[in-house]
């Protein structure tokens, strides 16, 4: 198993308030690992943090490194807009731009100053089928991508993180906000995707956890209590306190 | 007893509508009744004269659509560029409260003060004299505040999520801005200036500072010639009027067809505003049936 980050002594704050403690950590690459906790307990954060999406809150401090790749993505020698292409991102609620579907995926293209028209429409083709929705949309591509179902945007913003050629793909509770059917497609393509991506996902529904992660980490009050092997985690645990939130004792 | 309240509050509501409603109906009906059979092709293409029957408002309305662009040449651009600022790179201190509070004060400021600010600085000191170009950014300078405030309102509107959708993308903060947040924006930031717009080309006092004339009997250099580079900026140093002066050298005459001159110049008038208040609604209901966050 290649380890592709490695998480040394993690400390977050945001302003006098500390969200995560001493955090070590491996996350194995390719495959999928899941984050769980309860509300609160800093699994978002924790994210965040492996695409220094963080830095954007003015109040947000850390401590330790984040190795990727043998460089620290901390250290002053890093690009971190190279940093965010490589280690792509999927939040809570889709958001995708309020421009056509097409002009969702080619924009990561076009920042990075690729300009061939038919460049960019084979790799906006490639990561709509690559993301699952390319059927649902190749006869609507310059349509308000705002007029999708939530499934099928989030599905886009999958493509469209894809469509820059990330390395890992860090998702953020993908499906909290859409319906079962689109739940169960998204997790039939993330199965898909931990073949080529490290993909790290934070979820608040156990059972998704236990279904399509090979790794799980869980977390209480910004400390990782344990990370192991998801069956392992589901079934044997280590921690009393990680055999109660998964036996729903609380949580 | 909390219902009787609560129906002759909404009965005194009704009222003090309808009040309002009533007495605009009542000013533009007489203004209308007064004007309307003047208002004809020969009223919008004469210069003024001094018999009634035969002026007309040609350079009035032609000065008031100059310096409407100029304005907005001037204060959009500046305008947008300080919100932006303002909103998406300024740290958040003192000094960033300092300058919003000023610039909303600045909003409330007089027109005539912004009259002598022209005055002194674009006539006086850069030596424009009384020139379109000094008309149009003295109003660009009163009109300002009202456009950094309202851009910085629609840029306040775009979510957070948008943002950071693009940084996660490896987009940097200009890219972000200008591909993304500004092109949200945009519908909420020219309905704004447009409002602030019409507010301007409505403005007398500072335009009568800077040196508007009242009777002007030609008008400003064409910006085309039939010469190579086919445009040319000279119009924008020659003397002007614009349609409320007009309209008030009208009022201050005796004689009674100077007074219908003035309603027909009033109703032109009402209609360039009303017609770019059209243009801002309209923008703002496309913005939000196109846009659902």
């Amino acid at each position: 198993m290649n380890i592709a980050f490695k998480v040394e002594n993690l400390n977050v704050f945001y302003g006098e308030k500390q969200a995560l403690n001493t955090i070590n950590v491996e996350i194995p690459e390719k495959a999928v690992t899941a984050i769980i906790g309860p509300s609160g307990c800093g699994k978002s954060t924790f994210l965040r943090c492996l695409n220094r999406m963080n830095e954007l809150l003015p109040i947000f401090r850390m401590e330790g490194a984040i190795i990727y790749e043998e460089q620290n993505i901390y250290s002053k020698q890093v690009d971190v807009i190279d940093v965010r292409r490589r280690i792509g991102m999927v939040f809570q609620k889709p958001n995708p731009f309020p421009k056509s579907i097409y002009e969702n995926v080619a924009y990561g293209l076009r920042i990075q100053g690729i300009k061939k028209r038919g460049r960019i429409d084979e790799i906006v083709e490639e990561s709509l089928k690559k993301a699952a929705i390319w059927d649902e949309v190749k006869d609507r591509l310059s349509h308000s991508a705002l007029a999708l179902s939530g499934g099928q945007q989030q599905r886009l913003c999958i493509a469209r993180a894809l469509a820059v050629e990330p390395e890992v793909l860090l998702l953020d509770e993908p499906t909290s906000a859409i319906d079962p059917i689109a739940t169960a497609r998204i997790e039939e393509l993330l199965r898909e995707l931990e073949k080529t991506y490290t993909i790290v996902m934070v979820t608040h529904n156990m059972q998704q956890a236990a279904r399509i992660s090979a790794w799980t980490a869980y977390f209480l009050m910004g400390e990782l209590i344990e990370f192991d092997d998801t069956t392992k985690i589901f079934t044997n645990p280590k921690d009393k306190r990680t055999e109660d939130y998964i036996t729903g004792r609380f949580g | 007893m909390n219902q009787i309240l609560d129906t002759v509050f909404k009965v005194v509501g009704f009222f003090m509508t309808l009040l309002g409603l009533v007495v605009l109906g009542a000013l533009i009906t007489d203004v209308f009744m007064d004007g309307l059979p003047r208002v004809s092709w020969d009223f919008m293409t004469s210069f003024p004269s001094r018999r009634a029957g035969k002026a007309g408002i040609y350079a009035a309305w032609v000065g008031t659509v100059w310096i409407a662009i100029l304005t907005a040449f001037f204060a959009f651009p500046v305008g947008v560029a300080a919100a932006t600022y303002l909103e998406e790179y300024a740290r958040k201190n003192w000094l960033t409260d300092l300058i919003e509070i000023n610039i909303a004060n600045l909003a409330g400021v007089p027109s005539i003060i912004y009259g002598l600010l022209g005055l002194g600085i674009f006539v006086r000191w850069m030596d424009l004299d009384r020139s379109i170009l000094a008309g149009g950014m003295t109003l660009a300078l009163l009109v300002l505040p009202v456009v950094i405030l309202s851009s910085r309102e629609a840029l306040r509107t775009i979510p957070a999520s948008i943002r950071e959708a693009s940084y996660a993308l490896g987009a940097s903060k200009w890219q972000t801005i200008r591909s993304q947040v500004l092109p949200a924006a945009m519908p909420g930031i020219l309905t704004g200036s447009i409002l602030a717009m019409s507010r301007a080309i409505g403005e007398t006092a500072p335009l009568i500072i800077v040196g508007a004339l009242t009777y002007v009997s030609f008008l400003p250099t064409s910006p085309f010639s039939a010469e190579f580079p086919f445009l040319n900026a000279e119009g924008l140093f020659d003397p002007f009027s614009v349609l409320p002066i007009q309209i008030f050298n009208w009022v201050s005459r005796p004689q009674q067809a100077f007074a219908i001159n003035a309603a027909a110049g009033i109703i032109v008038l009402l209609l360039i505003t009303f017609v770019m208040n059209g243009i801002a609604v309209f923008l703002r209901h496309r913005f939000q049936k196109k846009i659902r966050w």
